[in-house]
């Protein structure tokens, strides 16, 4: 009950933080939708070839912007030197790591909300539940890797260059399945539903294995 | 009784040596001032003590736990004011010290106590970061009194306080064993009964009973 108290505590002070002052979502929105632009001049886009584009292009935005946001999520406590203080206490290190994954993760939630429905606009492909399903299921193995990594990081001068270097061959599963959840769900090749399924596994593993690992990631 | 027993604790960072064998011994309900130049080892031997950082070699106890196996435990009994507030700045005082109640596990009530107690109570409602320098470490503070802790680590806790920061600091040391590193030795002659010197990583002569001013 406690654990599940710091989580919800430690996300709902992020969320917060980040309601006031707007240093994330806005920016990774505009960057989001800027990429989409450059997408749609860049490729010859018609309805023959959009299902087998659009894919790649969502799943290259949300990379670039889970990187940002998941590399702000520890980032920003270290600049403030308040991942200490919060660690002095007796919660567990692990609930501190969900309420930032789970913080994180929401974060894009809300960068997908734009990223979705430009990328309908833009490439004139289809939004079904099919699609945003796999995308969400891809955030939350996405989330808790690129926060643990990010925590792992957070201490490291060159943190911004390890990031990706640490969590990108980590993230190919999720791309890879959820790429072809969404080209299947957008009218292209490829199985939805045996993809779908991979990716909760996926989720499960990464879960379990990074809520075990947290704690000693955090407490050094 | 010995609340807290460290010996030949040493710390190094690569080739430099931080601490080197420093031997700490404080009882409860006393109150020992660290002090020495910059450099001299005073916040990683605090660090230490707050169970924030292992040493490299040698034994902690306190409260008669071994303190570098037993850090979680530790916590809640210690509070640990360190170098810097460490805040967030886009959450008021008030705010900041509800989140640290329920990662404490302590009643949110306590924050209004504890806000009177640091004398933050008119600038509850201001965020973080549009409190002044002196402000913020009285947030600092509090937040390091908030669980009602045993034993508090107190690194440099006098900078930015403003005259009254002396009074603030006597009344959260009142009745709890008590650590703090200093430049003033003024402050720590007013506040504490001991002193131990560092220089370069190492304790200087004996530790000093100090002369209390009433």
């Amino acid at each position: 009950m406690k654990t599940i108290a710091v989580a919800l505590a430690v996300a709902r002070k992020d969320l917060r933080s980040e309601w006031r002052t707007r240093e994330l979502v806005p920016a990774l929105a505009q960057f989001i939708v800027l990429a989409l632009v450059i997408a749609n001049f860049g490729f010859q886009i018609d309805s023959r070839n959009a299902p087998a584009i659009a894919p790649g292009v969502l799943w290259m935005a949300l990379v670039f912007a889970g990187l940002v946001a998941f590399g702000r999520a520890f980032a920003a406590e270290r600049e403030q030197s308040s991942l200490e203080a919060m660690l002095m206490t007796p919660a567990s290190p692990s609930a501190i790591f969900a309420g930032k994954a789970l913080a994180a993760s929401l974060l894009l939630i809300l960068c997908e909300a734009v990223l979705l429905p430009a990328l309908a606009l833009f490439f004139g492909v289809p939004l079904s539940f099919e699609v945003v399903s796999a995308v969400l299921l891809a955030t939350v193995g996405m989330a808790v890797l690129g926060c643990l990594f990010a925590a792992m990081v957070a201490r490291v001068r060159a943190r911004e260059l390890l990031l990706p270097l640490l969590t990108l061959p980590l993230w190919i599963p999720f791309i890879v399945f959820g790429g072809q959840a969404v080209q299947a769900a957008m009218g292209g090749s490829g199985g939805a539903g045996n993809s779908s399924g991979l990716l909760i596994d996926l989720d499960i593993l990464f879960v379990v294995l990074t809520s075990l690992t947290a704690r000693f990631v955090l407490d050094d | 009784m010995s609340v807290i027993v460290g010996s030949s604790l040493m710390q190094r960072f690569g080739s430099e040596v931080a601490l080197d064998g420093v031997d700490i011994e404080v009882d409860a309900g006393e109150h020992l001032a660290v002090l020495g130049d910059n450099g001299a080892g005073k916040t990683t031997l605090l660090r230490i003590l707050a169970t924030a950082a292992r040493p490299t070699s040698g034994s902690l106890e306190i409260f008669g736990l071994n303190a570098i196996i037993e850090r979680r435990r530790l916590r809640s009994v210690i509070g640990f004011v360190a170098h810097a507030p460490g805040l967030y700045p886009a959450l008021s005082a008030r705010e900041n010290l509800e989140f640290y109640c329920t990662l404490q596990g302590v009643e949110h009530t306590r924050v209004s106590e504890v806000l009177e107690l640091v004398g933050l109570s008119e600038l509850a409602a201001r965020p973080a970061d549009k409190l002044s320098r002196g402000a913020q470490q009285r947030l600092a503070i509090g937040r390091a009194v908030l669980h009602d802790p045993k034993l508090l680590v107190l690194d440099e806790a006098d900078a930015s306080l403003d005259s009254g920061g002396a009074d603030l600091l006597a009344r959260v040391m009142r009745g709890r064993t008590a650590v703090i590193a200093t430049h003033d030795h003024a402050l720590a002659n007013r506040l504490c009964q001991r002193t131990l010197l560092l220089r370069r990583g190492r304790v200087v002569g004996v530790p000093t009973r100090l002369r209390v001013v009433q």
